[in-house]
């Protein structure tokens, strides 16, 4: 890890384990972490790359941190990669759909992560065409406020004649596929954590449940799925990094996906009916894995991706995993 | 948070893609069998013709010293070609275990007379070994192992039998855990010795397995005498030898590329059918993100591995969860596929053959349950 990565990823812990609020978390810097130091209004950005934006969100999901900062970080990052002025306040990504003339924007932005406080959305439209518009959106025409199984904001934007700014063609959703990935692999390691401390404090039979070979075996799988989203996570930060990575951060969503359905279940069967209840810390973590798991693509990366592989011959998956590796 | 996994990302040394030109055209010269069957779970194939060739085009020993035939090549250059055979479905099954297992181990605790007589055959591909664990008492509770090697002048008489033992038809000798201390119990008073299958007393006989294919041999020693020098390490350490021996070679790439096979005469027999199916894309979308995340783990497992770490519950984790792909693969295939497995087709065929031998697995070189159980120990709970 780089002497950078390393502070900031202990500045992150320290910072995010005091529940922070937002004001807090934007004096920190963390929402310009992947813009460039000499763009980003005062100060300019942190100037970090995707491993240490992967290594940041892995922290705030296994801290369960209540904040859109993974949304915002992203979102800030495309701005200044299209070269526009970060605008002030909270801007964060979404999706939607809607009529765009004569830079008017009439529609909608769907389950948009804390859609009620951003100043700006910024957001892929489907209008029709094939490649969606991606919009800088300011505040809605009216807000529909919803919910994520965990209870964080997720909220519906309508829009009507509004004024917006079109940053070209182009599909974020991978991107936030990305930012889900990392914070359910820190999730699930904390998760992992709560596990194996319950598991060594509990007695029952007359001894600790890790004596238990039973419950050995099913902690062994949590630690295998944790180790596989962590290095599926790392390595499309890696590719990104590279400037590849769709594929990767396809690949990884999808075992990412995987990870929850088995990691959330074992989490929760080691820990009896103590994880279950409002007070243990769990559920924050299981709930907003659940909910992760369907955010920024789903399973339909699957079927992208094995379409994808479909284009080409049996050999040439093979040519193609090894092409991306070899530098 | 828990660290059960803290491995970087592996970045490919410069020369990677040479190295992998280079085994791809040795692979277009020496193309792998055509049918698939052949070419699925493929390390258990043996044509000591291939590996023969493959030795003289310097691909076997590649990271030993050059004085024992070697060619001290560095160890990710050797997982390249080790992942494209194995991609390829090439028959690497002969050279096998004494390329990656005997020989390193040799290196490790050999004498400079035993390296010397053995390397240079095993890097040529013309010396094939087989490893001797499994007795008809001594499964994964691998410390019950009873096969006696009593001292006598000069040497030693072993006693005893060894079972499951894959490819000792081919092999030369046979690397063995041997209770070398009378009356010892357990883990005390074992010794390994490398063992000349063509001294008088050892017999071989075949154990066909579930599909008809003889990979599997029971393998006796009737008051065999071998020398004093086919002890390997230090008399009485075999228990500590073997367990690193086969900690360091459990995250390979053979422990998820068994089933490629299957995976690419799917893919071609799907587009050589042509028409689109959602719910084929959809399992190939997912098998895809699954190989490429084990290939991420088992060569991060290697690299830290080659950079002198000790990474036996990450190679672990690769080999249970590589395990668990390729068996789920064909299982996943034959769900969304409308086939009859009536041998009719390249693809059913190796479809139904997988789908018998998969089991096998998460059986061999150390069953699901002991994997598991290292892990927990590796978590702290045990």
């Amino acid at each position: 890890m780089s002497q950078m990565r390393q502070q900031i990823t202990e500045a992150a812990e320290a910072l995010f384990a005091d529940t922070p609020d937002w004001a807090r978390l934007a004096e920190a810097g963390f929402p310009l972490l992947l813009v460039p130091e000499d763009v980003g209004g005062t100060g300019g950005g942190i100037g970090g790359d995707w491993g240490d934006a992967f290594a940041v969100l892995r922290v705030a999901g296994a801290n369960a941190l209540p904040h859109p900062l993974g949304e915002a970080m992203l979102a800030a990052h495309l701005l200044a990669r299209a070269d526009i002025t970060q605008p002030p306040g909270l801007t964060v990504i979404g999706s939607g759909g809607g009529q765009w003339q004569g830079d008017r924007f009439t529609g909608w932005v769907a389950a948009v992560p804390w859609g009620r406080d951003a100043d700006h959305v910024l957001a892929a439209i489907d209008t029709g065409a094939d490649d969606p518009v991606m919009l800088l959106l300011p505040r809605p025409t009216t807000v529909t406020p919803g919910q994520s199984p965990a209870g964080e904001p997720r909220d519906r934007l309508d829009y009507v004649a509004t004024s917006g700014l079109a940053l070209g063609n182009a599909d974020h959703s991978l991107y936030g596929a990305f930012l889900r990935t990392a914070q359910s692999s820190g999730a699930l390691d904390a998760a992992l954590t709560l596990a194996i401390d319950h598991v060594n404090a509990r007695i029952q039979f007359g001894k600790p449940l890790s004596k238990l070979q039973a419950v050995q075996q099913s902690l062994a799988v949590l630690a295998q799925e944790c180790a596989a989203t962590a290095i599926a996570g790392a390595a499309a930060a890696q590719a990104l990094d590279r400037g590849q990575g769709a594929m990767e951060m396809m690949a990884a969503k999808l075992r990412t996906n995987m990870a929850i359905h088995k990691g959330v279940a074992l989490a929760h069967q080691v820990h009896g009916a103590i994880g279950f209840t409002q007070d243990y810390p769990l559920h924050r973590l299981t709930r907003r894995l659940m909910g992760w798991r369907s955010e920024f693509g789903g399973d339909r990366w699957a079927e992208l991706l094995g379409a994808a592989t479909m284009l080409e011959t049996g050999q040439t998956l093979w040519t193609d995993i090894t092409r991306r590796s070899d530098q | 948070m828990a660290t059960a996994f803290a491995l970087p990302p592996f970045v490919q040394p410069e020369g990677a893609a040479q190295v992998r030109a280079g085994i791809r055209a040795f692979l277009a010269a020496n193309p792998p069998p055509t049918d698939p069957v052949l070419r699925a779970n493929c390390w258990s194939v043996a044509d000591p013709a291939f590996s023969r060739a493959l030795g003289s085009a310097g691909y076997l020993g590649m990271v030993w010293p050059t004085q024992y035939g070697g060619h001290a090549r560095p160890p990710m250059e050797r997982y390249i070609v080790l992942e494209e055979l194995l991609a390829a479905g090439a028959s690497v099954g002969a050279h096998w275990i004494a390329d990656r297992q005997t020989g390193p181990l040799l290196l490790r605790y050999g004498t400079e007379a035993q390296r010397r007589r053995y390397l240079p055959g095993i890097a040529a591909g013309t010396l094939f070994a087989c490893i001797g664990l499994s007795e008809p008492g001594a499964g994964s509770d691998l410390a019950s192992v009873r096969s006696r090697a009593d001292r006598v002048a000069g040497g030693w008489r072993l006693g005893g039998q060894k079972l499951w033992t894959s490819g000792a038809h081919h092999a030369h000798v046979m690397l063995a855990l041997m209770r070398s201390e009378p009356g010892s119990e357990r883990q005390q008073g074992l010794s390994q010795f490398l063992i000349d299958l063509s001294a008088p007393g050892v017999t071989i006989r075949p154990v066909i397995d579930l599909v008809g294919n003889h990979d599997f041999n029971e393998v006796f020693f009737d008051d065999v005498f071998i020398p004093d020098y086919a002890l390997v390490g230090t008399e009485g350490q075999g228990w500590p030898q073997v367990t690193a021996e086969l900690a360091l070679e459990r995250s390979g790439p053979e422990r998820y590329l068994s089933s490629h096979a299957l995976l690419v005469t799917l893919i071609d027999t799907a587009r050589a059918a042509g028409a689109e199916n959602p719910a084929l894309n959809a399992v190939i979308g997912r098998l895809v993100a699954e190989l490429w995340t084990l290939r991420q783990m088992s060569m991060a497992t290697a690299a830290k591995l080659a950079g002198g770490g000790d990474p036996s519950v990450e190679a672990a984790i690769v080999k249970d969860l590589g395990n668990d792909f390729e068996q789920r693969l064909p299982l996943a295939i034959q769900s969304v596929l409308d086939l009859d497995l009536d041998a009719s087709s390249p693809l059913v065929r190796v479809l139904a053959h997988l789908l018998q031998v998969s089991p096998s697995f998460s059986l061999r070189g150390g069953t699901r349950e002991i994997l598991r159980g290292i892990i927990a120990r590796g978590l702290g709970l045990r």
